[in-house]
């Protein structure tokens, strides 16, 4: 029930921090009953989706996807503009993927063992985590 | 520590004997394909030496490449405010969707380039740094990276990237091909509107106008659409969006040429609609009815998605 309780809480907080998300000129050419140009690309909005309903569908993954941003360490202050730079289509893929997608880092914190492992494939050419290593071939 | 390197190699050397006969050891396929057909029109040497380095601070390789590509193509930006644009801190790292949006925010493009080496060659020549994504580690223990490919020795059979500390990484052309395929083949090149890869596809070139035009100003979504047109004449969606900028822009009647000819050009229902609705509220009350019936009537044969749009239009131009 809590849990319930603050998952709501916190839906309706992104929901109003993202009421002017879609770029002002995006939000025109909705009232102006304009098909986006991103509504084009192929996956269209699944079957019985259209218009509206799409849209409201893809302003609430958004809102979903601001609060999991928010939840993973992303500050409020950008949580806004940062769900407005993807498409409708990106920003599915990444509500569904945030925590399996590779997230592009370095070499940090690697186990000795995995170290060794990765010393010798390195010199070998298979593999380039540190920089010091030159391949043998 | 040369003569302990000197021992690994000896060391090496005696277990490769044993591994002569392994297929693993040939050169991967694109360093194969590299070295038997070098794509013509392309230096045996290049190397964009005007690329700024960025050294990375801990785990921000993501936003010090980004700030390198950009950087490169004129657009001078912080490392740790791009930092705060891209990187999750839960993840520890940046998400390859969120380093598309964040060069957008910045005003640049950033378009896949195909999964081949040769590509990446020619977009080199073409004086282009590609962003590349890097399982430096194994599929078992990945490391991701980014890191910024600016050179390429043929002779050598190396590639020179700015990465992570180095501002000079040396990588054999097997060992770039094998962290690279582990990254999932992943390259973007990082360009302002109105520039285009020489490698991208059609459909990978649209997809980054498209979302470019989610975070640029109309004017500068124009221009990147212009570009694709310039190269695809017949991209529908470009076209569509050619329209849909000038709209946003507040030209009423270059949206409506854009429209137009995007509906004669491709029968679309899409760019009937948008045409109607501009014609409307340009006060050419017949003509846009006459457009909204094309976007029914094409809806209705062939394309069910914007039957709804299109009856919405034809009923608020008082068809």
């Amino acid at each position: 029930m809590t849990t319930l309780f603050r998952r709501l809480v916190a839906t309706a907080v992104a929901t109003s921090l993202l009421a002017a998300t879609l770029p002002l000129h995006a939000q025109t050419a909705a009232d102006s009953g304009l098909i986006r140009t991103e509504q084009l690309l192929p996956p269209a909005a699944p079957q019985g989706l259209q218009g509206d309903q799409a849209r409201l569908m893809a302003t609430l993954d958004r809102a979903d996807l601001a609060q999991r941003l928010q939840e993973r360490g992303v500050s409020i202050d950008e949580l806004r503009a940062r769900v407005a730079a993807l498409t409708d289509a990106e920003a599915a893929e990444l509500m569904a993927r945030i925590d399996e997608a590779p997230a592009g880092s370095d070499v940090l914190g690697l186990l000795f063992t995995v170290f060794i492992i990765l010393l010798v494939t390195d010199i070998l050419g298979f593999t380039k985590v540190f920089p010091f290593t030159r391949s043998v071939r | 520590m040369t003569s302990r390197r000197g021992l690994l190699r000896g060391g090496l050397g005696v277990a490769t004997l044993g591994l002569g006969g392994c297929a693993t050891w040939a050169d991967p396929p694109q360093t194969q394909a590299l070295a038997a057909a070098w794509p013509a029109g392309v230096p045996p040497r290049v190397e964009l030496r005007e690329v700024p380095f960025v050294p990375q601070t801990p785990l921000h390789c993501g936003p010090a490449s980004l700030a390198m590509a950009l950087g490169h193509v004129g657009i001078a930006v912080d490392a740790d405010e791009l930092g705060r644009q891209v990187f999750l801190p839960a993840r520890g790292g940046t998400l390859q969707l969120e380093l598309l949006a964040g060069a957008r925010r910045q005003g640049a493009l950033a378009t896949r380039v195909p999964g081949r080496l040769a590509a990446l060659v020619q977009e080199l020549a073409a004086g282009h740094a590609v962003v590349v994504f890097l399982n430096l580690g194994l599929a078992l223990n990945p490391v991701w990276h980014y890191a910024v490919l600016v050179g390429h020795d043929r002779d050598g059979r190396e590639f020179v990237l700015r990465s992570g500390p180095v501002e000079r990484d040396l990588f054999r052309w097997r060992t770039f091909e094998l962290t690279w395929a582990r990254g999932g083949h992943w390259a973007v090149v990082v360009l302002p509107p109105g520039r285009l890869p020489v490698s991208a596809s059609e459909d990978e070139a649209v997809l980054a106008a498209v979302g470019f035009e989610r975070a640029a100003p109309p004017a500068a979504a124009r221009r990147a659409y212009e570009a694709v047109l310039a190269r695809w004449p017949g991209s529908l969606t470009a076209r569509l969006g050619l329209g849909n900028t000038q709209h946003a822009a507040g030209n009423l009647p270059g949206a409506a040429q854009a429209f137009e000819q995007a509906a004669r050009q491709h029968d679309s229902a899409a760019a009937w609609n948008n045409l109607a609705r501009v014609r409307a509220a340009l006060g050419e009350a017949e003509a846009a009815r006459e457009a909204a019936r094309r976007a029914v009537a094409r809806a209705t044969l062939a394309e069910p998605q914007w039957l709804a749009p299109a009856r919405a239009t034809l009923a608020a131009v008082g068809g």
